[in-house]
């Protein structure tokens, strides 16, 4: 049953970043393609986690009471390196719909096929 | 000095890049004075540091006192020495270049600046980190920076070429940061030496994974062929100085990354295949691209992916005079395109496509400029008392070393390519006639003395290459050696 959770979260995490690639390769839309972006980003973060992750384990902080016992611990790197990478991808969403909005405002249309001055 | 630690080319540039609008708030002309103070000062530091590092040494700085390989650590070795004494020196030049830039008011050069203070301290920190999340991090840095210079003007079509790199871009780090995490999945450490040492352990099929997986993450930065659909706008809707600063740091650190984890981290048969091949095909579609090229800020973006295309095909050889080949080149390039920038951006000052049927007789009209440009221009393919020549020969030689003619006579032709090129703009410069009514924009006094200084290491280096290639083949020997590397960052690990 453990196991079957586990693919589950590994399953659901490549499912997250496949719909996240096919919103921002398919889609026509600026703003989809830049959820899309966030989906596929939210997948690998979540791969992340699960990397981590052990069962039974408690969370990784140094305390009176874990000290001298045979506790183990959930990996705290993979949790550092998501919270890091959650930051960039929030910087890159933020900067990406600043970029939609110039990108209206000029052209008055979101969507991607109208928007062509330069060759694509 | 106790003041020279490689730590402040990252800790300086980002301080300064967030100070900026408080220093401004006390006296509006710091906003241009105060960066060109930073990159002055790191310039001035990194010749400190290259010239007092020992032959072989490298220094190693732990961040936050946590030991390697746990913690994070900068590697200041010869050959990223090598490439961050070229990043402090152009963003120097860049600044010195910019200084008066846009004169419509002090918000556009805080902007500027702002951005451009974090690209430099994003494409250094690439360059001297050792640590491949680190990596990750600064890469997306000066990604970052980078949209935000791309989409600079309001009036272009910035935004769109913007989007169109942030796109890629952000696809490209997210397959990075894949390749990274699989990398920990497997060996459970981040440190590059660490990896360098468990690399073996990991299935040559998973190798080959995570090596596309960062081949696509650093290709983009480097201008790889598939990947390099960017660079053509990027260069063309920035302005001159980004587009000079494109060429010279963001393709050096890319480049960098990319050859970093090949040399030091993979153990892998048939890598530098694939980079041959890569560099093949960008170097010729790019040089077979910029030969149509109406826009001369397109052409040049073109020829800079060629010219890239060129230093991986060096990188690929995998001998040392092939890795010093590459080394000079990526100094050359850096130097020369900044100039070819950095002319090309007042000769087409005043015309709104940029278009190189534009510039017939400019050279009269801007005598300066169209000789800085043509100085660029004859250096870039590699005619003789220029440094061009020298790095275009050593190519040839180390690629006749390693047999492959076939690769040497691509080249060839490609350099015959790049004349042409070339050559049809100093010929619309000087042989043609003036077009009536030119509005003519005299380059600023400062952008003189950017152009004059990089015209005086060209031909300085064309004259005398002895200056460099001692401190090339250093840089060389680094990269080449990959257990020295090891042993500086991890003294108690060995390799076997």
């Amino acid at each position: 049953m453990q196991e079957y959770l586990t693919y589950s979260v590994y399953g659901s995490a490549i499912l997250l970043m496949l719909i996240g690639l096919y919103a921002a390769l398919v889609k026509k839309n600026l703003i989809k393609i830049v959820i899309g972006l966030s989906i596929l980003d939210a997948g690998v973060h979540l791969l992340f986690v699960a990397v981590g992750y052990l069962n039974n384990a408690t969370a990784p902080i140094f305390s009176e009471a874990v000290i001298g016992k045979n506790v183990v611990m959930a990996d705290p790197v993979p949790q550092a390196l998501v919270l890091t990478a959650i930051v960039i991808g929030f910087g890159v969403t933020a900067v990406a719909l600043a970029l939609v909005v110039r990108l209206y405002r000029k052209h008055n249309t979101t969507n991607i096929d109208e928007i062509k001055n330069l060759k694509w | 000095m106790v003041i020279s630690n490689p730590i402040y080319f990252i800790a300086l540039p980002l301080i300064a890049a967030f100070l900026l609008p408080l220093i401004g708030k006390v006296y509006k002309p710091l906003i241009r004075i105060f960066p060109g103070l930073v990159f002055a000062f790191m310039a001035y530091i990194s010749f400190d540091l290259f010239l007092n590092l020992q032959a072989g040494e490298a220094k190693i700085i732990q961040i936050a006192g946590w030991e390697q390989p746990w913690g994070i650590n900068l590697v200041y070795g010869h050959f990223s020495g090598f490439i961050t004494l070229i990043i402090t020196t152009l963003a120097f030049l860049v600044w010195v270049y910019s200084y008066k830039f846009k004169k419509v008011g002090f918000d556009n050069s805080q902007k500027f600046f702002i951005l451009l203070m974090l690209m430099v301290a994003g494409s250094i920190g690439v360059v001297l980190t050792g640590d491949i999340f680190n990596l990750f991090v600064f890469i997306e840095i000066t990604a970052i920076s980078s949209y935000g210079l791309t989409a600079f003007y309001k009036g272009r079509d910035g935004a769109e070429a913007a989007f169109k790199f942030l796109l890629i871009g952000a696809l490209s780090s997210t397959f990075l940061l894949l390749g990274i995490l699989i990398l920990y999945t497997q060996t459970g450490t981040l440190n590059m030496a660490e990896l360098a040492v468990k690399i073996k352990t990991i299935e040559p099929a998973t190798q080959a994974l995570v090596l596309i997986l960062f081949f696509v993450g650093f290709g983009i930065e480097a201008e790889m062929f598939p990947l390099n659909g960017w660079v053509p706008d990027a260069y063309s809707q920035a302005p001159a100085p980004v587009a000079a600063a494109f060429a010279g740091m963001l393709a050096k650190s890319g480049i960098y990354g990319l050859v970093r984890i090949i040399y030091t981290i993979f153990d892998l048969n048939g890598i530098f295949g694939l980079l041959l091949i890569m560099g093949l095909l960008t170097m010729v579609i790019a040089e077979t691209a910029a030969l149509k090229q109406k826009n001369i800020r397109r052409m040049l973006a073109y020829s800079s992916m060629g010219q890239m295309g060129l230093i991986m095909i060096a990188f690929s050889l995998n001998t040392k005079s092939g890795i010093y080949a590459a080394l000079f080149l990526m100094f050359n390039h850096a130097v020369i395109k900044t100039m070819l920038f950095f002319s090309a951006g007042f000769l087409t000052y005043t015309t709104k496509n940029k278009k190189i049927s534009d510039l017939d007789g400019f050279g009269k009209i801007m005598p300066f400029t169209a000789l800085m440009f043509g100085l660029g221009a004859f250096a870039i393919v590699g005619f003789p008392p220029f440094s061009g020549f020298w790095s275009k020969i050593s190519v040839l030689v180390a690629t006749a070393d390693k047999g492959f003619y076939l690769v040497l006579a691509t080249i060839l032709i490609t350099s015959i390519v790049e004349i042409v090129y070339y050559f049809k703009i100093i010929g619309r410069l000087y042989f043609k006639k003036a077009h009536k009514e030119v509005e003519v924009h005299k380059p600023s006094w400062n952008a003189q003395i950017a152009m004059l200084i990089l015209a005086v290491i060209i031909i300085t280096i064309g004259i005398y290459p002895d200056l460099i290639t001692g401190y090339i083949t250093n840089a060389a020997d680094a990269l080449f050696d990959k257990a020295a590397y090891i042993k500086h960052v991890l003294p108690n690990l060995t390799l076997n």
